[in-house]
């Protein structure tokens, strides 16, 4: 594996600073229909179960509720300090899991768990539990040793005990939004976190063995200096999180709402924020972390970095993982599934998602069907994204294609990236240079047959750094 | 590239043969008997214009159904046709499954009612034949009424395939390699194919339980017999599969 400093190529980075989607599918969400409804779930979870040997299932489990705005979150949330709204919440969840439990067969192990948010700390440890407990009656869990359960959790809003009763409720990795410990960035995002109660919280992590810690930063964000975020930095890899996400603040104050209150004026130049990749990357590198693709780096002894490695990392609406693939199923409000060759989506806002509910409905919104050459894309993009190579050999072989036939197109496209020196095309395959790995998706999108028309309206993909 | 087409995929040039007067579709199930024999214009005019072609139907229609009066036997040009019955106490019992170049309806040449449902499980396209029209010209030749026989006896040995007391792991791998096979005589792939019938009606069809049809090709593939994903099907080491097939296949 090449040095993280490498990675880094400001004027290339410059250059290809273009909104473009984040490839946790494909095809991306702004393909979604609302053709595709209930009946069409329902007929995909039973085409899955048909299978010689059906996948295993992965549940992701949204909860939307926050205490309070930061400003530069782009998800979709809502903020309230009413603990009731969390215990309503669940008992339409509930019936929800009871819903979508009854379309699987039984002898389908769920392999993967996932809490996101929102915060899902918002409910208190012994709900969590519970929630875990209906989960585990509702569907049949994998063995200890082949579960991944894992939550987000705000660490503000947690006890260091509590963190032991999540332990206890089988949880075995979490993810910490930190952002940046400068107080005068914390206050302008409405973030006010210390290292103090950060520090403790991953420590509790440790003590009540959980296998995994990420930490979350974001660099871009408004009264962000080289500094303060150097420092951060510092202090974050002194505590050796096993795994670490670096996002790039995305500014869409007309997407997203929570923005508008973020001063424009306050932001970092563009040069700054390079600065404060460069940062990131060279302290990373110099900590021993490896770069897995996207904004995440993990130790090397990291199973991601492991499944790096042997060439078996994937990648889902959950992020990079570690498990061949599953059937995920999205619970709660605008959770996304991906049952077989579809994609559905529940609905985004409270009230509609509560609405199907109470009508006995699975509240789905919008999805889509993926036709074949859906199929060939998105397994192409997955392992562009993942391996950062592809191997047209093995690709034309698992989709029975010539290759470089059926792409004749994209490679066309690749040609300038590969003279801006982003990515070397051989004529069996493509791999991204060192330079072109912090840009894997921009090589990507020359795969997404979506793109032109997607492209065509407003932004709606952040910044690719 | 020039590895066989994976069943079920069709290119368009399948698709797009529909035969006419004088030359058959490729995947007809009549073409061995009436060319290798060497039938002339008229004969095969005689035959072609017996055939209707039907379809495309969808996922989950019917074909025919139990009881329903008998006409026509069909051929199978494209998909997958399951037949099964229901029996007396409300259960499913799969007969079998058809593909390209296969004839379905043929046990019901000996009534005048079909007695099973066939039903389609992928876009079939089929070629119907009126039965009394198609037996009054096998009368005329010899060769497409030999053919007629030797389909209706072939029919009634996969019938009795598993009803022998086999293992599941000789069961399962005979049903994959009688696949294979099938496939291969019509210029499929044999290592290659997609399953295109459902779990639960392999299970049916090997009377075994859906979950241990998952355990036993869970099983050949540690063993390295074979690849899945989904519903597509690599056949690794042909041998060591059809050295425990012969348990059930005698050939």
């Amino acid at each position: 594996m090449a040095s993280l400093s490498s990675l880094f190529d400001p004027e290339l980075l410059r250059r290809y600073d273009t909104p473009g989607p984040r490839y946790t599918s494909y095809p991306t969400a702004p393909q979604f229909s609302p053709g595709f409804q209930e009946a069409d779930l329902r007929e995909m979870a039973a085409i899955t179960n048909g299978d010689p040997i059906p996948r295993p299932l992965s549940l992701y489990l949204h909860i939307p509720f926050c205490t309070s705005p930061c400003f530069y979150c782009g998800c979709n949330r809502i903020i309230t300090r009413d603990t009731a709204r969390g215990a309503a919440y669940l008992t339409r969840l509930y019936r929800e899991v009871a819903m979508t439990s009854a379309l699987f067969d039984r002898d389908r192990d769920v392999e993967q768990v996932h809490f996101g948010g929102g915060t899902p700390n918002f409910l208190s440890p012994a709900q969590i539990a519970e929630v875990m407990d209906v989960l585990r009656r509702q569907f049949s869990f994998a063995p200890a040793s082949r579960l991944d359960c894992s939550i987000e959790l705000d660490p503000r809003f947690i006890t260091p005990d509590e963190v032991g009763e999540l332990a206890a409720a089988g949880f075995n990795r979490a993810s910490l939004g930190v952002q940046d410990f400068d107080p005068d960035v914390q206050r302008a995002v409405n973030r006010i976190q210390s290292v103090e109660q950060t520090l403790a919280i991953i420590e509790a992590c440790r003590t009540h063995g959980l296998q995994s810690v990420n930490v979350d930063l974001i660099y871009g964000l408004p009264k962000q200096s080289l500094e303060g975020f150097s420092r951060t930095l510092d202090i974050t890899l002194e505590a050796r999180p096993d795994r670490l996400a670096i996002y790039s603040y995305a500014h869409l104050p007309s997407m997203f709402r929570p923005q508008q209150r973020i001063n424009a004026d306050d932001l970092p130049s563009p040069e700054v924020k390079l600065g404060l990749l460069q940062c990131a990357i060279d302290k990373l590198g110099e900590a021993g972390y490896v770069y897995i693709g996207m904004d995440h780096f993990a130790l090397p002894g990291d199973s991601l970095a492991l499944a790096q490695q042997r060439g078996d990392l994937h990648r889902n609406f959950m992020g990079y993982t570690t498990h061949a693939e599953s059937d995920l199923l999205g619970l709660g409000v605008s959770a996304i599934s991906h049952i077989g060759p579809s994609f559905s989506q529940n609905p985004r806002d409270l009230g509609s998602w509560e609405q199907a509910i109470d009508q006995g409905h699975l509240p789905v919104w919008r999805g889509m069907r993926l036709e074949e050459d859906d199929v060939i894309r998105a397994d192409v993009i997955q392992r562009l994204m993942c391996d950062g190579a592809l191997d047209y050999r093995d690709l034309g072989r698992r989709h029975v294609i010539d290759f470089t036939t059926y792409f004749a197109d994209a490679l066309a496209r690749l040609r300038p990236l590969e003279d801006d020196g982003l990515v070397e095309l051989a004529p069996d395959g493509l791999r991204a240079t060192s330079h072109g790995r912090l840009l894997l998706r921009i090589i990507a999108m020359c795969f997404d047959r979506y793109l032109p028309t997607a492209a065509a309206s407003t932004p709606r993909f952040s910044r690719t750094v | 590239m020039t590895s066989p087409l994976v069943f079920p995929r069709t290119d368009a040039s399948v698709v797009a043969d529909d035969g006419d007067a004088l030359h058959f579709c490729s995947t007809c199930a009549f073409s061995q008997a009436c060319l290798s024999e060497g039938m002339d214009k008229r004969a095969l005019m005689d035959l072609h214009v017996l055939v209707e072609h039907v379809g495309p139907l969808r996922a989950g229609e019917h074909v025919f159904r139990e009881g329903d009066p008998f006409g026509a036997i069909a051929a199978v040009r494209a998909g997958t046709v399951k037949t099964y019955q229901i029996d007396r106490n409300g259960h499913e019992q799969v007969l079998g499954f058809h593909l390209p170049g296969e004839v379905i309806g043929l046990n019901a040449i000996h009534g005048d009612r079909y007695p099973c449902n066939a039903i389609a499980l992928d876009t079939v396209m089929l070629c119907r034949f009126s039965f009394p029209k198609i037996a009054l010209l096998a009368a005329r030749l010899p060769n497409l009424q030999q053919h007629l026989f030797r389909l209706m006896s072939h029919d009634i040995g996969v019938a009795s395939l598993f009803a022998r007391d086999n293992t599941a792991d000789e069961r399962m791998a005979a049903f994959l390699i009688g696949l294979s096979r099938r496939l291969a005589a019509r210029g499929f792939s044999p290592r290659r194919f997609q399953l295109t019938m459902a779990r639960t009606d392999i299970a049916n069809y090997l009377r075994q339980a859906p979950e241990t049809v998952s355990r036993v090709l869970r099983r050949f593939e540690k063993d390295g017999l074979l690849h899945i994903k989904q519903r597509d099907v690599e056949i690794l080491d042909l041998p060591r599969l059809e050295a425990l097939a012969l348990a059930v296949l005698r050939d």
